[in-house]
């Protein structure tokens, strides 16, 4: 039985050019593509409301403020639990301390959220402001029984600013699995809420 | 004498094409369009279309429900077949000297291996495409085809450059389109698997028939760098040549993607109402029907050209 023989072809130093130039076209197409991204994902629309003002994510869907919230936008376009920022404002005693303040806080949150758990809790600087940083995690269960889906473990991240008889309290909450690489955009948007 | 044996088979070669020994039999089937071919393309198509229709009608009959284990058997199923329908139609178009079907399905593997190794993870986790793309038509236009184009095409590109291309079996111009279409395949596979599997194997009459026609416009995309690639290899080319190919199949790629986005991200109205999603499967299906008759008279000219030389 006879075999064909079939030989390798060199490979030209044409060729290895020709790989060269595609794959630096490639990275000069995703590197432009990443200043694409990172300007629609830096866009954003300014919100008032009183004395507090923020630059609110572009795009995101706005809900109907409940309670104490005064902003309450969400990240439509994520998958499972969609990525929240709120803006919260609580009346408090004028000589209140922000250690009562964040007590309230975490109590508050215990009762409202599914397996409320405090991570970390330190004082930082916000833009030179001192803030109360409460990082945690939460069980977020959709609400109608019969969507059959299992819950979405969230991440949430509160500033609390005390301040002339108001606390104001910044929040980011987002799975577990996106929490991270949201989290640059909203210290963006942190810095932009104003009072 | 080694060069005076079939090409194909490996019998004594008689007769010869562009320096290509053939026996009778293969010299017959390479020179001659059969009637029998066409037939042998309809019925691809019919099965095609047979296929789409027995998986629609069962979605609408049983609406089945899937545990994980189902719903990835029931994902890999609806993704092979119609991959492999469109394999075998660019697989017949070879009909000079058919390349080894191992060979063929390796770039296959190679191409959805890339896929699911580095294309979608790049794309869901670095550029995370589904959060910024579809902000408005021109940032889904341009974002289609910067980062979804030129990543899936360069991939494909790399899956037959780095592997086939240096070996002695890819000895005609019109292997590099077979070879890119088994690429683009074996990433269509890829691709279509996560989509029956992040619906959850929701409405999958429609999904069907998105993943036949995903499957044929990633063949055709790859087929526009594998035609360029052909001509690479057996040609003179300026710098700007390869760059060029792939260039029009991440064009290509995109336009795709921003049509077929239409389905998956319709815009919604203060009405409620949304676009048509069949319009945007019904335009997507259109692009890749036209390159896929592009590819099939590239290819058919590349072997006329062939046989004139003889």
């Amino acid at each position: 039985m006879s075999t064909t023989i079939k030989t390798s072809r060199i490979v030209m130093p044409g060729d290895r050019f020709a790989g060269l130039s595609v794959l630096l076209l490639t990275l000069l197409a995703l590197a432009a593509g990443w200043l694409l991204k990172t300007s629609v994902e830096n866009r954003s629309q300014a919100f008032k409301s009183g004395t507090i003002s923020a630059q609110a994510p572009a795009g995101w869907l706005s809900l109907q403020p409940v309670g104490n919230e005064v902003l309450h936008v969400t990240d439509r376009t994520s998958k499972g639990f969609g990525t929240t920022y709120l803006i919260q404002v609580e009346a408090v005693p004028a000589d209140a301390q922000a250690g009562q303040v964040v007590s309230l806080v975490t109590l508050e949150r215990g009762s409202a959220l599914t397996g409320y758990r405090v991570l970390k809790q330190q004082e930082v600087l916000v833009q030179g402001r001192k803030a109360i940083e409460i990082d945690y995690v939460y069980v977020e269960s959709a609400s109608n029984l019969n969507h059959v889906v299992l819950p979405s473990v969230v991440r949430g991240l509160d500033y609390i600013f005390v301040n002339a008889g108001q606390a104001i309290i910044v929040s980011y909450r987002a799975d577990q699995s996106v929490y991270d690489a949201d989290l640059g955009r909203f210290q963006r948007f942190l810095v932009s809420v104003k009072n | 004498m080694p060069n005076q044996i079939c090409c194909v088979c490996g019998k004594e070669g008689v007769k010869s094409i562009a320096r290509r020994w053939f026996c009778a039999e293969h010299f017959e089937s390479a020179t001659h369009e059969r009637p029998g071919s066409w037939r042998a393309i309809l019925a691809l198509v019919v099965v095609l279309i047979v296929f789409v229709g027995v998986v629609y009608g069962l979605d609408a009959l049983i609406k089945p429900q899937f545990n994980p284990f189902t719903l990835m058997l029931v994902g890999v199923v609806l993704a092979l077949v119609p991959a492999a329908i469109w394999l075998v139609f660019f697989y017949q178009q070879d009909r000079l000297e058919p390349e080894p079907a191992g060979y063929v399905l390796g770039v296959f593997a190679l191409g959805a291996l890339l896929a699911a190794a580095v294309g979608t993870p790049l794309l869901n986790n670095v550029f995370r495409v589904s959060h910024w793309l579809y902000a408005d038509t021109l940032t889904t236009i341009v974002g289609s085809i910067l980062v979804v184009g030129f990543t899936q095409e360069f991939l494909k590109y790399a899956a037959v450059r780095f592997s086939i291309y240096n070996s002695g079996e890819f000895d005609e111009p019109t292997d590099g389109i077979i070879y890119a279409t088994a690429a683009g395949l074996g990433y269509a596979t890829v691709l279509n698997v996560q989509f029956v599997i992040a619906n959850g194997g929701v409405d999958l009459g429609a999904g069907v028939i998105a993943m036949a026609v995903v499957a044929l416009a990633q063949a055709s995309f790859a087929g526009i760098t594998g035609y360029f690639l052909g001509r690479a290899k057996f040609g003179s080319n300026p710098i700007w040549w390869m760059p060029l190919g792939v260039t029009l199949a991440a064009v290509a790629n995109g336009l795709f993607n921003w049509l077929r986005g239409l389905i998956t991200h319709p815009a919604i109205s203060l009405t409620g109402s949304a676009a048509s999603p069949w319009l945007g499967l019904i335009l997507a299906a259109v692009v890749a029907a036209g390159l896929m008759g592009l590819l099939v008279w590239l290819i058919r000219r590349n072997i006329k050209s062939a046989l004139a030389t003889q």
